[in-house]
């Protein structure tokens, strides 16, 4: 078998995310540069769709472990799955998408396997054989390149908006090698569930309203929320106002909270530390108000508004959406 | 029961920040470190802080435990030791390591793990969820495949119970509980909540606490990083593209950016 780029795609549910399609096309421009194939190990319940989904967006190779059992991430059972699928695939180089438990597996399939890891990989270069990469460091301060010694796989994490996933390609098939699920009694085990998981995420959301320490008082965070409402989008915040207690840590948007793509990203009363850029600087547009000409929210920003935060938010809210009175 | 905490020191990640917000970050002649000369101070990672003090809460919540907090780094990396036995600690162990790869966590799991099977009857190593320098969290994970023990990441609460932990951990869709058996690696996280400050009194007696010291050497033979090297640091330089949209009072800057945001299909038009 030749060898293969192997995205790790963990999708409890049945269903591909985005990342995991990004993780595909970044899989399909490397193996391109090492004249490899791309192979997709798919870890979850339920897989049939997601199978044809990842044969249609490139992979020429497709295992998969399908179980009730997986219905849940396990870290004792996703990473002995992981090993096998980087055996049958050759693979030097794994792909892992951003994900919420990319901490528990990325170093963990590294140290399995005897290979190396970086999570956060913004970029990923050919070195002859090998790869180095090139990952963001203290929260997005300044960006570091990494390459390994280890003789095993380099799994990688990715940070979000690698690439871009491939346009699916109706009818393209792969070959399929179902996988055995290990023989392993976790030692962890879920008590209880996260239970917010139905509601809408942040992640998830199309427009994203987020303030900081401009809104000057706890009690303008109403306006923020009221403006994300009338637009159909999600209210954000800043580490700043969290701390503050003016917004709750599940509103968090940054390098230690929410991680979010949405279309337009408005920065209110923002100041742009990086730690907090880590969170929203790929979101198509962003857009800044602040009073602060100097603010380093400008640099990222698409528009910009100078002026304080609350005269631009109640007319902000009155332009836009319904009216709901 | 016999707990372990692994802390890290780090050049203090909101002193690179303020650096880099005013544009004024630079690299190093080496080219794998800031020149911020002794203005940024090395303090320990704020994750493994809290890791600390999820192991005080154990015991203030009545478990019978040691405490013993360990770190592999270069001579100065010593003193964030001082202030975890000020905090409660019982007894710290450096593993001095002076050239070690402080971005390669693949060697301080190893480092680590050795000397964790050298102390007696470990059952519990709690871990910083990642550093804040390379923010990478690779040690929690690599150490728990090297004890061959339980894993559990992000933890936001931990309790002790028979032969057993309850994690809360934070997710993104909520908190989540889990049961870890012992021996676990569990790493924790910000939502934890903030650490205790030791007091001035305890400072002073933890002065006259050196801790232990051991060398790298005696736990991985080469020196230099083992699985991942920090080839050089850069500085991205963002290129302002911002569009000021200007007018004469905040309603007419607001009213232009909205009319801009629909014009280029970015915003719905509205919806009554």
């Amino acid at each position: 078998m030749p060898e293969h780029v192997l995205v790790l795609i963990s999708a409890p549910d049945g269903k591909l995310r985005d990342a995991d399609g990004e993780a595909l096309g970044a899989a399909r421009a490397l193996a391109e540069s090492r004249a490899a194939a791309v192979a997709a190990v798919l870890i979850g319940s339920g897989m049939d769709e997601a199978a044809s989904e990842a044969a249609e967006r490139g992979a020429d190779l497709v295992l998969v472990a399908d179980s009730p059992e997986l219905a849940a991430v396990n870290g004792e059972r996703v990473v002995p799955i992981a090993a096998d699928a980087i055996a049958r695939a050759e693979a030097r180089v794994v792909l892992a998408p951003r994900g919420p438990d990319l901490l528990e597996l990325v170093p963990r399939i590294a140290a399995r396997t005897g290979g190396a890891s970086a999570v956060g990989v913004t970029a990923i270069r050919r070195e002859g054989d090998d790869v180095s990469v090139e990952a963001a460091v203290f929260g997005g301060a300044a960006r570091a390149v990494y390459r390994f010694h280890a003789l095993g796989p380099r799994v990688l994490g990715l940070a979000p908006a690698v690439a871009d996933a491939p346009e699916r390609e109706a009818g393209r098939t792969a070959e399929t090698v179902e996988l055995a699920l290990p023989d392993v009694q976790p030692r962890v085990e879920v008590v209880q569930a996260a239970d917010a998981g139905e509601g809408p995420r942040l992640e998830d959301a199309q427009y994203v309203v987020s303030g900081g320490r401009g809104l000057q008082d706890g009690e303008n965070y109403g306006l923020i929320a009221e403006l994300a409402e009338k637009i159909g989008g999600m209210p954000g915040a800043s580490r700043a106002i969290v701390d503050d207690g003016w917004a709750t840590a599940d509103q968090q948007v940054g390098l230690t909270g929410k991680i979010v793509v949405p279309d337009v990203y408005f920065a209110i009363g923002i100041s742009g530390a990086s730690q907090h850029m880590a969170g929203c600087s790929n979101a198509r547009c962003l857009v800044a108000i602040n009073n602060d000409p100097e603010a380093p929210i400008f640099k990222y920003a698409h528009y910009g508004i100078v002026d304080d935060a609350l005269d631009v938010l109640p007319e902000l809210i009155r332009l836009t959406g319904k009216q709901s009175g | 029961m016999h707990i372990v905490v692994c802390a890290k020191q780090v050049l203090d990640p909101d002193g690179v920040n303020a650096y880099a917000f005013w544009g004024r970050l630079e690299v190093g002649e080496s080219g794998r470190a800031f020149s911020v000369g002794d203005v940024v101070q090395q303090i320990i990672n704020a994750y493994d802080e809290q890791a600390l003090e999820a192991a005080l809460r154990l015991r203030d919540a009545g478990l019978e435990c040691q405490i013993t907090v360990v770190t592999v780094g270069a001579e100065e990396a010593g003193t964030i030791l001082r202030r975890c036995v000020a905090m409660g600690a019982d007894d710290a162990i450096h593993v001095l390591d002076p050239d070690h790869g402080a971005a390669d966590g693949f060697r301080t799991a190893r480092i680590l793990a050795g000397l964790i099977r050298e102390l007696d009857g470990v059952e519990l190593v709690l871990c910083g969820r990642q550093g804040s320098d390379f923010d990478q969290g690779t040690v929690p994970a690599v150490l728990a495949e090297q004890l061959e023990a339980a894993l559990v990441t992000m933890a936001a609460g931990v309790e002790a119970e028979d032969g057993s932990m309850l994690v809360t951990r934070a997710t993104p869709n909520g908190a989540e509980t889990v049961r870890a058996q012992l021996p676990a690696v569990v790493s924790v996280s910000n939502e934890l909540g903030l650490a205790r400050y030791p007091s001035s009194r305890r400072m002073m007696q933890a002065r006259r606490q050196p801790p232990a010291q051991r060398q790298a050497s005696e736990f991985v033979q080469d020196s230099g990083p083992l699985a991942v090297e920090l080839v050089e640091l850069s500085v991205p330089d963002v290129q302002g593209q911002c569009e000021i949209v200007d007018g004469a009072s905040a309603a007419e800057k607001a009213a232009k950016l909205i009319a801009t945001l629909r014009e280029s299909g970015l915003l719905g038009a509205p919806s009554a």
